[in-house]
């Protein structure tokens, strides 16, 4: 009941100050890991944003544009893990990573999945990146021919 | 002069295109909890079209529920918040026993989006990057929004981000005296949905769009309702 009220309030009260200020910004990497004491892979950006967009293409995604909505849902998730550890936002960004590497790449060799988040702040005149959180490796789902 | 009957059903429909637009990304799109939002979708359609309106607005909020459980919190921030004080304000409004009643429960719609726009706008203005022009750059040059690298070179256009960031502050801090004039309302809320498809377009957030229309009906309604012929 608490827990559902605390949901319901900000709606119905919204405190409306966006961008009051631009706080540190989360970037997602992830990488494979052969097994859990190797430091072989590669972190690459999650869904990393194109060069360019098109007009035509943003005037499309006024109207359908769920991959990078759910961007913006991973961003909420590595917040919320930096400022209160919980989970369930893990469980969300691992399986997001899992779905799309699955899809884009199967390598026999790679049995665990990890990824860190790094927050990219200014200071001064230079852009500092720091890591806030590494996940736990986590097991790739093997397919039936694996 | 819009009607309170007139503006509810006008927000019924926005609403429910709104949710009906989400739901589709969730369901053919990211694929998170698609059989949450096929029941959002069933009900929107139902609301689209009128049928059972007072119920199918029930349900969808007591769906909502599932939904902030579901992400703990609002999927997309602030764009869900809207759609979900729309549909709140809305539900209540047609659950009311007394017409008085309705319209407190539709005008507090139309008082939350006027603070949306004066809310964001004070906390800007009261920031010294944001009148600088440095927020606005660091939006560009760090932040999670722009959709593509090639936006990230804004940031080094420094007369153009000040320019930006004071428009959007005036505008924003202004946008409640165009409640005083039914004419110039519209011209604002004309401004406020360029506003927000220009954000689309820079840093994704398509969903504010729909979102945001959506609740502008209410704003029409009690400005005629405030001011009869102003």
């Amino acid at each position: 009941m608490w827990k559902t009220l605390s949901l319901i309030l900000p709606v119905l009260m919204p405190s409306w100050r966006f961008f009051k200020t631009i706080e540190p910004s989360p970037r997602v990497q992830w990488r494979f890991l052969t097994d859990k004491n190797a430091t072989t892979g590669d972190w690459q950006d999650f869904r990393p944003r194109p060069q360019a967009v098109t007009a035509v293409q943003m005037i499309g995604r006024l109207f359908w544009n769920p991959v990078w909505n759910d961007n913006l849902f991973v961003v909420s998730c590595a917040e919320r893990i930096e400022q209160q550890r919980t989970d369930r936002s893990i469980t969300e960004i691992t399986q997001r990573i899992l779905a799309d590497s699955d899809a884009t790449q199967m390598n026999p060799q790679v049995r665990l999945v990890q990824f860190r988040l790094l927050f990219v702040h200014r200071d001064g005149a230079d852009l500092v990146e720091d890591i806030v959180f590494v996940s736990d490796p986590v097991a790739q789902p093997r397919g039936p021919s694996c | 002069m819009l009607t309170l009957d007139a503006a509810l059903r006008a927000t019924e429909i926005l609403l429910a295109l709104a949710f009906l637009q989400q739901s589709a990304e969730y369901i053919f799109g990211s694929r998170a909890a698609w059989m949450l939002f096929g029941v959002r979708a069933a009900l929107s359609i139902g609301l689209l079209f009128g049928v059972y309106g007072a119920w199918v607005l029930l349900a969808l909020c007591v769906h909502s529920i599932f939904v902030l459980h579901r992400f703990q919190g609002p999927y997309n921030g602030g764009s869900d918040r809207m759609g979900l004080l729309v549909l709140y304000c809305l539900s209540l409004s047609r659950w009311m026993p007394t017409a008085a009643l309705q319209e407190v429960a539709f005008g507090y719609l139309a008082v939350q989006v006027i603070l949306s726009y004066f809310i964001s706008g004070q906390v800007k203005i009261i920031n010294p990057e944001w009148r600088s022009g440095r927020a606005l750059g660091d939006v560009f040059s760090f932040s999670v929004y722009p959709v593509a690298l090639s936006l990230r070179a804004l940031a080094l256009r420094p007369r153009l981000l000040w320019i930006a960031s004071w428009s959007v502050m005036l505008f924003e801090l202004l946008f409640p005296l165009s409640f005083l004039n039914a004419g110039l309302l519209i011209l604002a809320l004309i401004l406020a949905a360029g506003f927000h498809i220009a954000n689309a377009c820079l840093f994704g957030l398509n969903r504010f769009v729909w979102f945001w229309v959506a609740s502008y009906p209410s704003l029409l309604w009690l400005q005629g309702r405030v001011f009869p012929g102003g």
